[in-house]
């Protein structure tokens, strides 16, 4: 399931979900709002972009790696510190292929997917800069 | 012909989140920013730089495909295409 929500989500929903009598691991990157001095943060997407390509990154993953299954939540709109941006599950019948699949989504997500977000402080406002392009 | 344009980010603050564009028949990706760069010095500084080349960090998708850098002067936009502009992405 790949899913763009305004809404908090469950990362241990997302590994009970996973739960399948192949897979015999199941890995998870869940990403949260760090304090970096900051108040909150706000994350924009193009949404339609963003879906497509969170699938092209999931089948990508699927043809690359010996895994069963690939979820993704990414959450957009405003958060706070500890609020959870994103999560990946994956789950395979052995461990080095769930971490490494894990890690490829996550290195992808952060390449091409269209989502931005920006930094609210006390002295004002800033765009996180990208690191691709 | 008819485009639409969708900003994001940056971007969006600064030509808007969403325009529909009436640009000539036959108009590529410089024509539609020749049309927005148009609209203030602002906008201007944001899509083209002192030499007047598009800049290079901008991503442009039509029809939600990524285009080139390789692309741009080439490709020939259609009505009711859907062109999208935005900085590097910095989700996750």
């Amino acid at each position: 399931m790949i899913t763009i929500t305004d809404e908090d989500f469950d990362p241990g929903a997302c590994i009970d979900a996973a739960r399948d009598p192949r897979v015999g691991g199941i890995v998870t990157f869940t990403g949260i709002v760090r304090d970096d001095g900051i108040t909150s943060i706000e994350l924009e997407t193009y949404r339609e972009a963003a879906l497509q390509e969170l699938g092209v990154i999931r089948d990508e993953a699927l043809s690359r790696y010996d895994i069963r299954s690939v979820d993704i939540i990414h959450r957009v709109g405003p958060l706070a510190i500890g609020d959870h941006i994103v999560v990946i599950t994956v789950g395979a019948p052995h461990r080095r292929d769930a971490f490494d699949a894990c890690e490829y989504i996550i290195d992808r997500i952060k390449e091409t997917v269209p989502i931005w977000k920006k930094e609210h402080t006390a002295e004002g406002s800033r765009w996180v800069p990208g690191e691709h392009s | 012909m008819k485009i639409t344009v969708r900003a994001f980010a940056r971007f969006r603050e600064v030509v808007g989140e969403i325009q529909a564009l009436d640009l000539p028949e036959g108009s590529g990706i410089p024509a539609l920013l020749g049309a927005l760069a148009s609209r203030n010095d602002e906008s201007r500084d944001l899509l083209f730089d002192e030499q007047g080349m598009i800049r290079e960090h901008i991503i442009f998708m039509v029809n939600r495909k990524r285009v080139g850098r390789s692309a741009l002067q080439t490709i020939i936009l259609a009505e009711g295409d859907e062109v999208a502009i935005y900085p590097p992405v910095a989700g996750g």
